[in-house]
């Protein structure tokens, strides 16, 4: 009886610390690093590519993908010039859009970022600087903040197009003002929790990366010239790491991996490893590689190898994250680089979808196929969730069947 | 060792003998086995042209070409996502550069339209050439990616001079150069004329390389449909709003 109490007793704890743990759901997976943890999916890929199980081709205008809770797909998309969150049912019918705030048209006319979704909260950006939480059920908007107006950041030469981080009572943006550097929020009302004013410079469009560590949890991400780290629990600014050129765009988000970060940029150092401090205070450069870039198809890590697509070179290629060398490369034009279940799923600029088996540092071809609807450029990266991909490719959101039966 | 040399020479005979006999062959000569080799004789049927594809530089720009008998043309391309046009409508050359942030289409220079309609000759500008008003002459024979080619050169009707680059084994067209001015220096175009496949019997260049004045980029084809239906209206400047 006693063995049975207990069995039951553990199973409520495992069950209840599952069901209410705060799961964010998120630009490039949960862990924001391009890895989703899914099993039995397609080894290979027929002729035609997977099946398309549906297609919706009216959320508008956009780079930015989607987020897929148990119930309902979010997804922003622009329409003349407005910014809306779209809710769409798990089989792609429309549920609501609500409006945001002004989008970006000037370049790449379209939304940018990646809902961020805690609960039965989302959080997004518009590419003229709305910050906004909305409920998740209705789309009403809860609490809002301009970042040109209230935080006086300059304005971009491609839009706003961070992918809001979520820690705890924290959202963080990047306005990048001169005083109003990047600024931490409380998410339930929108006010300021504390300011950094980092170094000073305007926005680079990355969507940041959260590291945890025992003594402190630090924010990084890019303004024009640096990469900063930020202490979230006062928004100190414990380092910096300065990029060579004069470059602005820092899209990809960061990688913290055993003690080490990861960044590749293609308008700044190209691929860099840094050695970040057991307190978090102090970064130490490892390696860079200049010749390795990429400007906003993120980069998987894969215990020693590191793969993505160059941006200066029309081709994906492999880095040993132990010596900044390239040790193989696929051609496959360039574009994003997301990972599930063994396989690197690859989604270039020409609009091809390509299954890979990374074996050591090679890429092994298992199938592509080409992504004929939907609107302008091929940059939205794919997800994976329950065994269907989702790919945006403008104003079309398509699901198609990965899964292996 | 003697096998290598051997086959270096089999490489070399092959590869420079039909330049040898080039020398032998008329301007005549070589421009009827340029017609053949790209079967002008069907050609001649074709009325319309699309072609899809890519220009490839940094970015990659979807790009849509429309060529309609006699005299239209039409390249629709996105920069920075933002689609713009090129055309010419039998008259009138115009554009859109959305990118400046002008949205209103706007009538070409006239250089720039003479440009644009010899793009629109479907057939080119080396068939029917005195007709249309251009001279030729045979200007010696250069070399392509490594083949030896026959040189012409064109004096066009509008006083211009280019040349076309013929391959001596296969009559296609390798390369083109041309001249613009720009900020009031000539600069040099070339185009280069890649991976030829047939569409219904007709050999396209699926990829088209140039280097204009060292800024190179490349179209890169993926679809080519002969005979469709255009809308001609398409090609018509838009009033300004």
């Amino acid at each position: 009886m006693q063995t049975k109490i207990f069995f039951v007793a553990t199973l409520f704890i495992l069950l209840s610390s599952r069901i209410f743990s705060q799961e964010i759901l998120q630009w490039r997976g949960t862990e924001r690093t391009g890895i989703y943890h899914e099993t039995n999916l397609l080894k290979s890929w027929p002729e035609a590519g997977p099946a398309l199980i549906w297609e919706c081709d009216s959320i508008g205008n956009g780079y930015g993908s989607p987020i897929i809770t148990a119930s309902t797909i979010y997804v922003n998309g622009e329409i003349d010039t407005i910014s809306y969150l779209y809710a769409l049912t798990r089989s792609g019918k429309f549920l609501w859009k609500a409006p945001i705030g002004k989008e970006w048209t000037l370049n790449y006319p379209g939304t940018r970022n990646t809902p961020t979704c805690v609960n039965d909260m989302i959080y997004v950006t518009a590419g003229l600087g709305t910050v906004a939480c909305l409920d998740a059920k209705s789309g009403k908007k809860v609490w809002s903040v301009d970042m040109a107006t209230d935080f006086h950041a300059p304005m971009t030469r491609f839009g706003f197009s961070e992918s809001l981080v979520i820690n705890g009572d924290d959202v963080y943006c990047c306005p990048g003002g001169a005083d109003t550097n990047i600024v931490a929020l409380d998410r339930f009302t929108g006010k300021i929790r504390w300011i950094c004013k980092g170094l000073g410079q305007m926005t680079s469009y990355c969507s940041p990366a959260l590291i945890r560590l025992a003594e402190r949890d630090i924010l990084v991400t890019f303004t024009k010239s640096a990469m900063l780290g930020i202490d979230t629990r006062d928004g100190s600014l414990l380092w910096s790491h300065t990029q060579d050129s004069e470059g602005d765009v820092h899209i990809n988000t960061p990688l913290y991996e055993n003690g080490f970060i990861y960044y590749i940029t293609g308008d700044g150092n190209g691929s860099v490893k840094l050695k970040l401090s057991a307190d978090g205070r102090e970064i130490t450069e490892v390696w860079r590689n200049g010749a390795c870039d990429n400007t906003m198809g993120g980069f998987i890590k894969l215990n020693d190898y590191i793969f993505t697509a160059s941006y200066g070179r029309r081709y994906w290629y492999t880095l040993d994250a132990n010596t900044a060398q390239i040790v193989d490369s696929a051609k496959f034009d360039k574009g994003v680089t997301i990972y599930a279940d063994s396989m690197l799923y690859c989604y270039n600029e020409k609009g091809q979808l390509g299954l890979f088996k990374p074996t050591g540092p090679k890429m092994v071809p298992a199938g592509s196929f080409k992504v004929t609807r939907g609107t302008k450029a091929h940059y939205a990266h794919p997800v994976i969730c329950q065994g269907v991909m989702y790919v945006r490719h403008g104003q079309s959101l398509m699901a198609y069947d990965v899964k292996r039966r | 060792m003697q096998m290598k040399t051997r086959s270096s020479l089999v490489f070399l005979f092959f590869t420079l003998v039909p330049g040898l006999f080039a020398q032998q062959l008329t301007l005549n000569q070589i421009l009827d086995s340029y017609y053949k080799a790209g079967n002008f004789d069907k050609l001649q049927k074709v009325n319309s042209i699309i072609m899809t594809g890519n220009i490839v530089q940094q970015d990659l720009m979807p790009v849509k070409i429309v060529r309609v008998r006699p005299d239209k043309y039409m390249m629709q391309f996105d920069v920075a996502d933002l689609t713009a046009y090129q055309v010419y409508d039998g008259q009138t050359a115009w554009m859109t550069t959305p990118w400046t942030g002008k949205a209103a289409p706007q009538v070409m220079p006239p250089e720039r339209a003479t440009d644009m309609k010899n793009r629109a000759d479907i057939d080119g500008i080396l068939f029917n050439w005195k007709e249309k008003g251009h001279s030729l002459e045979l200007a010696g024979k250069d070399t392509v990616d490594g083949r030896i080619a026959y040189k012409i050169k064109v004096i066009r009707k509008d006083g211009g001079i280019e040349y076309n680059i013929i391959d001596t084994a296969t009559f296609m067209l390798q390369k083109r150069i041309s001249f613009r001015k720009a900020g009031g220096k000539e600069v040099t175009i070339e185009n280069f004329y890649r991976d030829y496949r047939k569409v219904d019997g007709i050999p396209f260049a699926f990829i088209v390389e140039t280097n204009n004045a060292g800024r190179i980029n490349e179209i890169q084809l993926e679809t080519v449909e002969l005979n469709r239906t255009v809308d001609l209206k398409s090609f018509t400047m838009p009033e300004k709003k």
